[in-house]
């Protein structure tokens, strides 16, 4: 990133402490849905965090996603300010955000309908809100500063 | 000009004059999103992006289709109404009509009563329906958004290694929607041998939509095993398919558009244009499809085939022989033959097996005739090849079982 002036310059070194952070929670993070599903823990709650670690797709896969998307973030975390190095920022930012939106996804469909057992077809109001309600899979709880990486990529080529 | 033509030198004259009007120059900068364009191009990058996107794909896939479509909605319709009313509403459930048309009269879902206006519609509208709906989507969103191309540059060295090149992604993806739109197009790929290889390899190992639909509910826990399978197969019987066919694999160039935002017109007319197309053509197959199995159970020809081939089902592929009806019946429709399998009891890995085998048994009657329309001679090479995969790999797969203890 061309920086027109130092408080930019400063800005870099803030992103790339930021972005050296959260790759290294994505990936820790992404190492824990792996390790949880793999059998080292029955299922994990820290918090509003889970990891039930009970789907292979969900955990194995969709944490391996996470684990390659810190790695990606951190292997542009060093000089982040050049294009090619936040690419790779943005790049494990965006891979880290599909599993968590696709985590929002799933929350979504489970809620709208009422249930096998319940008569009606549509979940009350209630009932889909209280389908939002925490434990959230780590990929959500990054999700909010994965955010700010995926609006600094937006902003990229305008400043630019 | 002589005779109303130019020569060589006034038409470079005319390129000249039209460039220098419609061609500006100035200084090219990168932009963030042409570096993203490049790096999902590399490896090192490009694969970890590509198992990402693979993920985004099949979770929404599953999370639409399964969760929210048919579990969620169609189950209840179905189950809760659509069957108690036919039910109570046809005459004589001892008669060979009702059998035909609503299946078991005990029945209490339409999964399990095998009727045509019961499990044929069911299967077409609740389930294939919205798993061929959301999966024509996020086939469209990738093609449109400029990711398929790059996702064709990346598997172009893994391709090779099997004869054939990263273009042979696009049939393949197809052909987890349906087969048959992806036996055409495997006319993109250069030479007869790449063609019969991608048909061939099409039919046999990728599961279509339909399929994968049906898979998710009767066997959710056991689908990632059934693919491991399938994958393996396409890879292990692709590298000998190249061996053994003569004809060349020559390298393509592909052009990579910068990726962008899908215009919403374009996702909505490819949508409607592909779910139309699944609507006219494969509903009635299905409905007909289970029409024609019910007719050949009342007949006594599936039973009859079901003997003949128990020694094979039971020693060499290890599983029940109750599974020789539901093979024979994938013919018609593969989704209704796995939906069949879940009321036969046995051992999880027997269900894996029996997944496969029906997955890599004869492509169903649609992919079946789209494939003689591509030449008689080669259809009748893959079904010799299908033949050969089937004995093989139902074997090789059973012996799988069995060192791990579980078969």
């Amino acid at each position: 990133m061309d920086m027109k002036n130092s408080s930019s310059n400063k800005n870099i070194n803030g992103l790339g402490i930021y972005v050296i952070i959260l790759g290294v929670v994505a990936f820790a993070f992404g190492c824990a849905d792996i390790l949880v599903w793999a059998g080292f823990s029955p299922g994990l709650e820290i918090g509003i965090m889970e990891i039930a670690g009970d789907d292979f797709f969900r955990w194995a896969w969709g944490g391996l996603v996470v684990l390659m998307g810190g790695l990606i973030m951190l292997s542009g975390a060093v000089n982040a300010g050049d294009i090619r190095q936040f690419a790779k920022v943005a790049l494990g930012a965006l891979m880290v955000l599909m599993i968590a939106a696709t985590d929002i996804f799933a929350r979504l469909c489970e809620n709208i309908p009422a249930g096998e057992e319940a008569p009606e077809f549509f979940n009350s109001l209630g009932g889909f809100i209280g389908g939002f309600a925490p434990p959230y899979s780590p990929a959500i709880i990054l999700l909010p500063f994965v955010l700010v990486i995926v609006y600094l990529a937006m902003r990229y080529d305008e400043e630019n | 000009m002589s005779g109303g033509y130019l020569s060589e030198d006034e038409r470079w004259d005319l390129v000249d004059r039209i460039s220098e009007r419609i061609v500006s120059y100035g200084e090219y900068k990168q932009s963030l999103r042409d570096v993203i364009g490049e790096l999902t191009v590399v490896p090192l990058m490009g694969i970890p992006v590509a198992v990402a996107v693979l993920y985004a794909f099949w979770s929404i896939f599953g999370s639409f289709a399964g969760a929210l479509m048919t579990d969620g909605f169609m189950v209840k319709l179905f189950d809760n109404y659509w069957l108690p009313w036919l039910q109570s509403v046809w005459p004589d459930p001892d008669g060979w009509l009702y059998f035909l048309f609503v299946g078991d009269p005990a029945a209490d879902n339409c999964f399990e009563a095998f009727g045509m206006l019961t499990s044929g519609l069911f299967v077409s509208l609740g389930v294939v329906l919205w798993a061929v709906l959301i999966f024509y989507l996020m086939m469209t969103l990738l093609e449109d958004s400029g990711y398929l191309p790059r996702l064709a540059v990346l598997v172009d060295t893994l391709l090779h290694k099997i004869g054939l090149h990263g273009y042979a992604i696009v049939p393949a993806i197809l052909g987890l929607g349906c087969n048959v739109p992806a036996v055409t197009a495997t006319r993109i790929l250069e030479t007869k041998k790449q063609r019969f290889m991608m048909m061939t390899l099409l039919a046999i190992f990728i599961p279509c939509g339909a399929q994968l639909g049906v898979m998710l509910e009767v066997i959710p826990d056991s689908v990632g095993w059934v693919m491991l399978y399938l994958i393996a197969g396409f890879a292990i019987f692709g590298i000998i398919l190249d061996r053994i066919i003569p004809g060349k694999n020559p390298e393509i160039l592909i052009d990579v558009p910068a990726y962008h935002m899908p215009s919403l017109e374009n996702v909505g007319k490819k949508l409607w244009m592909r779910t139309r197309g699944f609507l006219k053509e494969a509903v009635p197959f299905v409905m007909l499809g289970v029409l024609l199995v019910n007719l050949l159970y009342l007949g006594g020809v599936i039973q009859a085939l079901s003997n003949f081939f128990e020694p094979l089902f039971v020693y060499w592929f290890g599983v029940p022989k109750e599974t020789a009806g539901p093979l024979v019946a994938a013919f018609l429709r593969k989704d209704l033959a796995i939906a069949q399998l879940s009321a036969i009891p046995m051992t999880a890995y027997q269900m894996i097996t029996s997944v496969v085998l029906i997955s890599i048994y004869f492509p169903c009657v649609a992919t079946f005739v789209v494939m003689l329309k591509e030449g008689w001679k080669q259809l009748l090479a893959s079904v010799a090849v299908l033949f050969c995969v089937v004995l093989i790999y139902g074997g090789l797969i059973h012996a799988i079982g069995i060192l791990l203890g579980v078969a």
